[in-house]
């Protein structure tokens, strides 16, 4: 197995690199995931004039300026998306497509997407909708089965089906596919919601709709709740306490992800409350 | 753990006098591997209690079907052949603890 680390966190905006720093500096073994340019939000911002210290700054100067300091303090980003964060008691599991980590405590600061679920999305997963194709394949051998790519990714996923269902059908949301198996029928269209009874039985798009034995819906950004199963959600954000502990031990969340105000300075103050609290926590179960 | 098939799932978890947790998976499902570990400590801490089983549905598609199983891992209770309980997806361990704890 791979070598544990003391805390993995995942997500570069403010709140994931002030917990990085914070976690360096107490001398513990830190794993960072994100991205090499650390945030868009940050990246984007015309201008900031609310982070103390800075006035005036434009958000690629402080994007410039929050990378400098993770070169002083030889903190790295692993450019890997996290797919899911397994609580297993003793330590923590963390997936990336290719790849799994250990961890003894995790930070989540991912930040938020507002990307809504489809109507019916949450009714009816586990009822015939459900987030991860290969998974659920077995299940669909020689059924009708939808699926709706957010990314290229998702196309993968589509023709792995193909090979064990007796017809899928694919809605990219992208734009036109790009490596799909001739055999899957690819159907433009924005889905608007999931219909069904007991169990989901159909898509529904503008101007069009698709029954299903089952549907799948494959995000570029992955919903907290799937991100971390077991976690403890409100209106879309972790539920922390003041020392930005969530419901399972050992983890904690920091940044947008736990609600408003979304600012910078909110989410390193959060980064670093959650990085300190994380130490103790590593400390007492060495 | 015990592996359960469609033929002995009537004996195994219906007719069985304890409470059954079954844990429904199959080999190329990643969550499934991290539900395995959890499902056997449980099966220790709740030796003499309940009976901890698992069913792959790529090979056993009629049970899988009949209790309309349509996500993997999904892992459900059974008490006097009767489905009590059922989580979908991963969960930690104490969410599994109390969903036990309940049907005790
Ligand atoms: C245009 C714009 C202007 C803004 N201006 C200001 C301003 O002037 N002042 C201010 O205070 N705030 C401003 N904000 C708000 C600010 O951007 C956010 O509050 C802040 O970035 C939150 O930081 P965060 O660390 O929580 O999350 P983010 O900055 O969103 O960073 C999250 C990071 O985690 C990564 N990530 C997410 N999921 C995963 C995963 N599964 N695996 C790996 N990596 C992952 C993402 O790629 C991202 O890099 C602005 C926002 C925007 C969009």
């Amino acid at each position: 197995m791979s070598d544990r680390y003391d805390l993995i966190v995942i997500g570069s905006g403010p709140a994931g690199i002030s917990a990085a720093i914070n976690g360096v500096i107490r001398n513990k073994k830190v794993k960072v995931f994100g991205s090499r340019n650390l945030s868009e939000k940050v990246q984007k911002a015309p201008r900031v004039d609310n982070y103390l210290g800075f006035h005036g700054i434009t958000g690629n100067e402080l994007k410039d300026v929050f990378s400098q300091h993770l070169e002083k303090m030889q903190v790295e980003i692993t450019e890997e998306k996290v797919d899911a964060v397994y609580a297993l008691g003793k330590y923590f599991a963390i997936t990336t497509k290719d790849n799994s980590y250990e961890a003894t405590s995790v930070i989540v600061a991912s930040g938020v997407s507002n990307k809504k679920s489809l109507e019916g999305e949450n009714e009816y997963l586990g009822k015939g909708v459900g987030y991860c194709a290969t998974c659920d394949a077995p299940i669909y051998k020689n059924k009708k089965v939808a699926i709706v790519g957010y990314d290229v990714h998702a196309e993968e996923e589509a023709n792995f089906m193909l090979d064990v269902a007796s017809e899928v059908v694919y809605i990219p949301l992208y734009g036109q596919p790009e490596k799909i198996k001739d055999g899957v029928n690819v159907v433009l269209g924005r889905p608007l919601r999931i219909e069904g009874n007991e169990k989901a039985e159909r898509l529904v798009l503008h101007n069009d709709h698709i029954d299903a034995d089952g549907i799948f819906i494959l995000k570029d950004s992955v919903e907290l709740d799937q991100l971390v199963p077991g976690v403890q959600i409100e209106d879309n954000h972790f539920v922390v306490n003041r020392k930005m502990e969530t419901n399972i031990e050992g983890l904690y969340a920091a940044g947008d992800c736990t609600g408003k105000p979304y600012q910078y300075l909110k989410a390193a103050g959060e980064g670093q409350v959650a990085a300190l609290n994380a130490v103790s926590f590593i400390d007492n179960m060495q | 753990m015990k592996e359960v098939m469609d033929a002995t799932f009537v004996e195994e978890v219906m007719n069985s006098e304890q409470p059954v947790l079954v844990d429904f998976w199959a080999p190329w499902c990643g969550p499934c591997k991290m539900v395995t570990p959890v499902m056997e400590e449980l099966d220790q801490q709740y030796d003499g209690k309940i009976k901890v089983v698992k069913v792959n549905v790529d090979e056993n598609p009629e049970i899988s079907e009949a209790l309309r199983i349509t996500s993997i891992p999904t892992i459900v209770l059974f008490k006097e052949g009767q489905p009590k309980d059922a989580v979908v997806g991963f969960r930690p361990k104490n969410d599994f603890e109390k969903m036990i704890d309940k049907h005790l």
